[in-house]
């Protein structure tokens, strides 16, 4: 095995930031390396830097040259790396929508026959790439057509296409059902059996367990592990390298639900426009019900069909017992108090070009309005309270909410929601994304919440969260819900139940 | 195994979440700062060049006069422009608002204010009306206000031919001379006089801190601005967007018509061709005063500056006697010059606030 990559001592200063303090990283030919660490550990830096976004304030970079000899680079852009055989697959999709597969995966070396796109050309090439996937899929498909999943591997197709002998994958299955993880790492392997290395970056510490050989950890912009074999650590101590303390497993305090209590939240044989079907769903004050089901069941779709974004059409939606007509989030907010805290917080969650203290307040200024004047004092001491109350680390409530870090992000994106004093708040994915100390943090707040009576729908489809902290884990399929389970929150009881609920009926094992 | 072991007692704590630093911009960047003093350096050059330029009755009042009329026009502008939405039709707004005005004088002899609040009903009514249009198809508002005004065109010629047979009323509603000509130097109370700003000026002053307000402290202004930060995040934070579409557009036809009406009042006349001239002094005023196209943030004071600024460039080159080409020309070429210079100033303030110094 030789070195394909290697990056020494690479130092990367923001201001008022050293965002990476000699890291190293050396990756071998066919290997699957994860580059594990907490948000904020510097791993997004070093891609960057990589991938020519960054250039760094110290270190040095070497790749293999013609013979085989490793030397230094420097690469001024991501076309220098590209044609140095470093491909990437960013978090965001990189794709342009109105084009085709084809086009996008050789965008960066369109064919040319007399100045003109050479569309046969184009297709071959195209091909070449989606077959090392075995992927099939019409090259001439516009990239708008596609699903979520297909987006990713196209993405991958289109590192490749640059003759990669290194990829880079960040976070590559955050949007993906755990079926279509299961296929991308497949790839993966067949591309390391082809000499290609991998650098996978990745939340879920199991699928790294799962399909990486080697691991370096980052803490603070440091290297505290340097590509070791994988097998040589356990789980726990992956998370000590990455967290820096002994990492304890959150312990929630048990809480109980009355069961006679009116739920505050009701659904009744409800159908939407959407495509739901005969859902039922109870909701009581103090509970958490999980809604757990694969990307695209429907989940999402239902809280906003909930919300008014959407018609009912059929069944009864009963609020503390009242039929209710919610016409939109307004409403639900004004009239019902239920809150809904979104999955996709840059997009839908967050406004990253105002204040924190807006951010957080949006919801509430009808209350801290007089004759319609918002009163800034009363809307700064609102947010310093839900800042201490959630641990967000802030300069100032002035600052963007888009220069906050990622779990930073989701706790404002939470803030606004709990300053609305909401009976029922609907939790979408509360943890994509975050690190495991975050991690830890939400769930504990979560859990708060509940034991203070808030009524709680939780989605998810991180099954370890679900089981963590649901009190019933309903199972939605298609629109439908196909199941409900009593969480006794023993981890593989409860996810084997699950899962069959899942895939019962279509024919699938688990 | 080549692990580091954790400090026992680390000094600081560990960074996983490092506080992203508050971005400290230097105090030339302020785009505000740098238009006063352009604007100052203007004045001077232009005084030395012709002492005409500073003459209070002939250059000084009739310059206040024109700024007024175009800050409101800037105002007009921004009130959409805090959506990420253009209103083309912002000159033909007025041009109907000051025909209903005019209309309203002419024939049923209305005081000059229930004239003046009908024709501002009329600017908000059609700017609802677009902003309608707007949020129900969801059609780009370039698109709908560049129709809108381009009917409009028509619509106000033919109405002009119909009520007056010309393209302007002969009517002169009392109180509109003294608008016209008045300064507060002519009020006297025994030996104190005013001093000498025309009539119109407090006018457009209230119109900038109403806006002001609005956008800075009131509910309904900030539920704009955030329904143009990112409109998905609005509706799911429970902002009515739609209707804060309306309400930005209408009150954008607001103030489209108030410029008409302050136009009609320094030109003397309620005429056809009031608001030909609004649509590119509507954007430059608020795009020289820093308020971003793309919505989420205005600045009512830089809009005020930046109809100062092109109102100072107009009136200097014209008692210049530069002719009417040539002024068109050396405007667009001082206008290019100041946005580019706005823009090196932004960059270079960037540049000084990322770099560790």
């Amino acid at each position: 095995m030789s070195v394909v990559l290697s990056a020494e001592k690479l130092v990367k200063t923001f201001p008022g930031v050293r965002a990476l303090d000699e890291a190293t990283l050396t990756v071998t030919s066919g290997s699957v390396h994860a580059l594990l660490g907490e948000n904020g550990a510097g791993k997004s830096t070093l891609i960057k830097i990589l991938t020519g976004v960054y250039r760094p304030d110290g270190g040095l970079l070497r790749l293999p040259g013609p013979d085989g000899e490793l030397r230094t680079v420097q690469l001024g852009n991501p076309q220098d790396a590209q044609r140095a055989g470093i491909g990437v697959v960013h978090q965001e999709r990189n794709l342009i929508p109105a084009f085709s597969v084809a086009e996008n995966i050789c965008l960066q070396h369109l064919p040319r026959r007399a100045g003109l796109l050479d569309r046969a050309a184009l297709r071959t090439e195209a091909r070449r790439c989606l077959d090392l996937l075995d992927l099939d899929l019409d090259p001439d498909l516009p990239v708008s057509r596609l699903s979520v999943a297909q987006l990713q591997l196209v993405e991958i197709a289109k590192a490749l296409s640059a003759d990669s002998t290194v990829l880079l994958l960040d976070e590559p299955t955050a949007s993906l059902t755990n079926d279509e993880a299961d296929r991308l790492y497949g790839i993966v392997r067949r591309l390391s059996e082809r000499g290609h290395a991998t650098v996978l970056v990745s939340h879920k510490l199991e699928e790294v367990f799962a399909v990486a050989d080697t691991v370096t950890v980052l803490r603070d912009g440091r290297s505290v592990a340097e590509a070791e074999p994988l097998a040589d650590h356990s789980r726990e101590e992956i998370v000590d390298l990455m967290v820096g303390r002994a990492y304890q497993q959150v312990h929630l305090a048990a809480r109980t639900v009355a069961a006679d209590v009116e739920p505050a939240l009701a659904l009744d044989h409800v159908a939407t426009t959407a495509g739901h079907h005969d859902v039922n769903l109870a909701v009581r004050p103090g509970e958490i019900v999980g809604l757990y089901g694969l990307v695209g069941a429907g989940r999402s779709e239902l809280a906003k069909a909930l919300l008014g974004l959407d018609r009912i059409t059929a069944g009864e939606v009963l609020v503390h017992g009242r039929p209710a007509r919610i016409r939109d989030v307004g409403d639900a907010l004004h009239r019902y108090r239920i809150g809904y805290v979104t999955e996709n917080r840059k997009e839908e969650g967050l406004f990253l070009d105002q204040t924190v203290a807006r951010n957080t307040a949006v919801t509430v200024w009808r209350k801290l309005a007089r004759l319609g004047l918002v009163r800034d004092r009363a809307e700064r001491s609102l947010v310093d309270e839900y800042a201490e109350r959630l641990g967000i680390r802030l300069a100032s409530p002035d600052q963007h909410a888009g220069q906050l870090s990622g779990g930073n992000q989701q706790k404002v994106s939470l803030a606004k929601w709990l300053a609305a004093d909401c009976d029922v708040l609907i939790i979408d994915e509360p943890t994509v994304g975050i690190d495991v100390r975050t991690k830890a943090a939400f769930h504990e707040l979560i859990a708060g919440l509940a034991a203070r009576g808030m009524a709680i729908l939780l989605i998810s489809s991180d099954l370890p969260e679900m089981v963590t902290l649901a009190d019933r884990i309903a199972v939605m399929r298609e629109f439908a819900i196909v199941g409900e389970l009593d969480n006794d929150h023993d981890y593989d009881r409860m996810s084997q139940s699950v899962i069959r609920f899942i895939h019962d009926g279509q024919g699938v094992v688990a | 195994m080549k692990t580091e072991t954790a400090p026992e007692a680390p000094a600081v704590p560990p960074a996983a979440d490092p506080r992203p630093p508050a971005r400290v911009l230097p105090v030339w960047a302020n785009p505000r700062l740098g238009l006063l003093i352009v604007i100052a350096a203007l004045v001077v050059l232009f005084s030395s060049l012709t002492p005409a330029f500073l003459d209070p009755r002939l250059t000084l009042a009739p310059l206040q006069a024109d700024i007024s009329v175009y800050v409101v026009v800037g105002l007009a502008q921004l009130a959409v422009l805090s959506l990420g939405h253009m209103n083309m039709a912002v000159g033909r707004m007025a041009a109907l608002s000051t025909f209903a005005m005019g209309l309203a004088y002419d024939r049923l002899g209305v005081p000059l204010l229930v004239g003046l609040l009908l024709g501002l009903a009329v600017g908000a009514g059609i700017g609802a009306l677009a902003g309608l249009l707007i949020a129900k198809t969801g059609v780009n508002s370039f698109v709908v206000t560049l129709a809108l005004d381009f009917g409009l065109l028509g619509l106000v010629t033919i109405l002009y031919t119909w009520a007056t047979g010309g393209v302007s009323f002969a009517v002169q509603p009392s109180g509109l001379a003294a608008l016209r000509f008045d300064t507060f130097a002519d009020y006297c109370m025994g030996e104190v006089c005013g001093p000498r700003i025309p009539l119109v000026v407090p006018i457009a002053v209230a119109a900038a801190l109403g806006v002001g307000l609005l956008f800075r402290h009131a509910r309904l202004g900030r539920e704009i601005l955030m329904t143009g930060s990112n409109t998905v995040a609005a509706e799911l934070s429970g902002i009515p967007t739609h209707r804060r579409v309306v309400t930005a557009h209408a009150l954008s036809g607001l103030l489209a018509a108030l410029a008409g009406f302050l136009l009609a009042a320094n030109n003397g006349a309620f005429s056809a061709n009031i608001g030909e001239s609004f649509l590119l002094p509507s954007f430059l005023a608020p795009v020289l005063g820093g308020t971003l196209l793309a919505g989420g943030a205005v600045s009512v004071l830089g809009t005020a500056l930046g109809a100062t600024l092109t109102q100072v460039i107009y009136k200097g080159l014209n008692l210049l006697q530069f002719s009417l080409e040539e002024l068109k020309l050396y405007i667009g070429l001082v206008l290019l010059a100041a946005l580019s210079l706005d823009r090196l100033r932004a960059v270079l303030a960037e540049r000084r606030a990322v770099s560790p110094s």
